[in-house]
């Protein structure tokens, strides 16, 4: 630590140089991981909230809950300790003013996955729904009359809930009846049984039907099967581990230059008789104190800039991830420091002195 | 008892028509309490005779002992130890880290190894060398002499019981070349230590209690 201290002490702007640098990359790894999460919620939250441990589809719907159909009596082939009915279907809704993509879920008022009310009214009357509160940000508030793309019933928003998106469409809560009147028009009464799902909570998957025609699927593959949710995830992961390799290398290069540079004051300290390993032991501080500051100034910037974006940007910070990824940072830039550590340890004291 | 021995000592480099024999088979010993002096021109072998006597070059053959100890039977780490802790170098190109200040360059010993000088000891060295004024200053705002007395105070500063100096007082005037030797005298007889100085300065051999001169790889002693 003494030397690694006093090495950054005298030459300020050689380090700060590096931190600028290291600092880059974890603000932009911070905030890659935060749009990624930010992402993942707009696709799953809704479904998150439900807190479930599967969904029941047809089999033939292969894991689209949207291609799915089963009528309300298969709830009788179930066996889990909660069960929900849900329809669900996509609409395009607007107010007057604006316009956007929604996704109408259908569902029973009493059981688990009705959402919490945070402002206004539970739905009573016909055409009554909940809307998601990322709806509010495009304007629209309680009383709001909505008209619908595909059907002509007029819905109205009587209450907004949070975490409501699904599939990145803000999720309008509605009952059965609401729900197959706008999928089905003048054929909602013939229609009355149609569902698109069972969501369950079950200690056991394996046991909850027996009908080969249905299957039970896990939440987390339901979510991972939802379009484009596992290709996006899979995007930003790559550009952010990526990162992780471009700091080694960034950190390993400069290491190395300045460890170049110092080879024959390193070779004056090894003939005075001082050990490879305390060296290279200052080497691996100072990279971790540069690190160190690096993520942690990354780290804040990130959240500065969190404060100051607007809404409609995706990004949601999980902390426990950013530690995560600000660690394995840190580490990474430890790896590339020992690069330096060999060129160290094979410097031979004669030469540098030049004896 | 001798704290440094050379036993039938050879170097050569290279090898063919190609080869020098730096330094011919030599016998050495110096004891406690010597201030011994080595003598030659330039390329006559004294500087390898220097880093083979303090372990950081391996002799083509025979037996170098420090303390007792054959180098030849310890690996790189333990040689590294035993410079540390027995040897004070003092090179030719006074090389001191940039980055660290007067103070922190013998600041760095007490990081790495025990039973260096006292605070006592230290002001009394920092006043001897005439370098107390200097300890904020970094190498590079020195000027060639302050620095190589610098490079002098971090040799005695880990009480070494070898002290090797090659041209200690190449960058200095007389006056100070002449002091440099007195402070080394002192160093040698007060804590009986071994010190050998390399020089071509035939001015400072009246300090020493033994001299030698190099010629060609062949060591003689002519005092
Ligand atoms: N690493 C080496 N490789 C080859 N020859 C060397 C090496 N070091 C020294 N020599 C040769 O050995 C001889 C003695 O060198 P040196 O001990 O440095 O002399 P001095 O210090 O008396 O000037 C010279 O001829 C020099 O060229
Ligand atoms: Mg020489």
């Amino acid at each position: 630590m003494f030397l690694a201290l006093n090495e950054i002490k005298k030459n300020k702007l050689r380090f700060t140089l590096i931190i600028g640098v290291l600092m880059l990359v974890s603000y932009l790894v911070f905030f890659l991981s935060g749009l990624a999460t930010g992402l993942e919620n707009l696709n799953r939250e809704s479904v998150d909230k439900w807190k479930a441990t599967a969904i029941i589809l047809t089999e033939e719907s292969d894991k689209s809950m949207y291609q799915s159909s089963l009528a309300i009596e298969d709830v009788n082939e179930i066996d889990a300790e909660e069960i929900a009915v849900i329809g669900q279907i996509n609409a395009v809704a607007g107010n007057g003013d604006s316009k956007t993509n929604v996704s109408i879920f259908g569902i029973n008022k009493d059981e688990f996955i009705m959402p919490k009310v945070t402002e206004g009214e539970v739905f009573v009357d016909d055409n009554e729904v909940i809307a998601s509160d990322a709806l509010k940000e495009d304007g629209f508030k309680v009383g709001d009359e909505l008209h619908l793309s595909s059907s002509g019933e007029v819905l109205k928003i009587v209450g907004f809930t949070d975490n409501a998106r699904f599939n990145a469409a803000p999720v309008l809560y509605g009952d059965l009846a609401t729900f197959h009147r706008v999928k089905f028009g003048e054929a909602a009464e013939a229609n009355k049984e149609s569902i698109n799902g069972i969501v369950v909570r079950a200690d056991e998957l394996t046991a909850i039907t027996k009908n080969d025609s249905l299957e039970s699927i896990e939440i987390e593959t339901f979510i991972r099967n939802l379009p484009g949710y596992t290709e996006q995830n899979l995007t930003l992961n790559f550009m952010i581990y990526f990162l992780f390799g471009i700091s080694a290398v960034i950190v390993a290069i400069f290491l190395y230059v300045l460890t170049v540079q110092k080879i024959s004051m390193f070779g004056v300290m090894k003939a005075q008789g001082i050990s490879n390993s305390y060296l290279s032991r200052s080497v691996i501080a100072q990279t971790f104190i540069l690190a160190a500051i690096g993520v942690a100034v990354g780290f804040v910037l990130t959240l500065i800039t969190a404060a100051f974006l607007p809404s409609a940007v995706p990004v949601a910070f999980d902390l426990v991830t950013m530690l995560i990824y600000g660690l394995v940072l840190i580490v990474v830039a430890i790896l590339g420091a020992v690069f330096s550590v060999l060129t160290i340890v094979r410097i031979d004291p004669l030469k540098a002195i030049g004896g | 008892m001798a704290v440094l021995e050379l036993k039938q000592v050879k170097k050569t480099f290279g090898s063919g028509h190609k080869e020098i024999e730096a330094m011919k088979v030599t016998d050495f010993s110096a004891d406690r309490g010597e201030l011994i002096a080595i003598i030659g021109p330039s390329g006559s072998g004294k500087s390898t005779f220097l880093t083979i006597v303090g372990g950081l070059l391996t002799p083509t053959s025979g037996a170098v002992i420090i303390n007792d100890k054959n180098l030849a039977d310890l690996n790189e780490k333990e040689r590294s130890k035993i410079r540390l802790k027995e040897i004070g170098f003092i090179l030719q190109a006074s090389n001191l880290i940039p980055f660290l200040t007067v103070a922190n360059q013998l600041k760095l010993l007490d990081q790495v190894k025990k039973d260096n000088m006292t605070k006592k000891q230290l002001e009394e060295l920092y006043e001897d060398l005439g370098i107390g004024d200097l300890r904020t200053k970094y190498p590079a705002d020195l000027s060639g002499g302050e620095r190589q007395r610098v490079a002098i105070a971090k040799a005695l500063y880990s009480n070494p019981s070898i002290i090797l100096a090659d041209e200690p007082t190449a960058s200095l005037d007389s006056d100070r070349a002449y002091e440099v030797m007195e402070l080394l005298k002192n160093e040698t007889k007060n804590k009986n230590t071994t010190t050998i100085v390399v020089t071509h300065d035939i001015r400072l051999v009246g300090y020493c209690d033994k001299v030698y001169k190099m010629t060609d790889g062949v060591l003689v002693q002519e005092k």
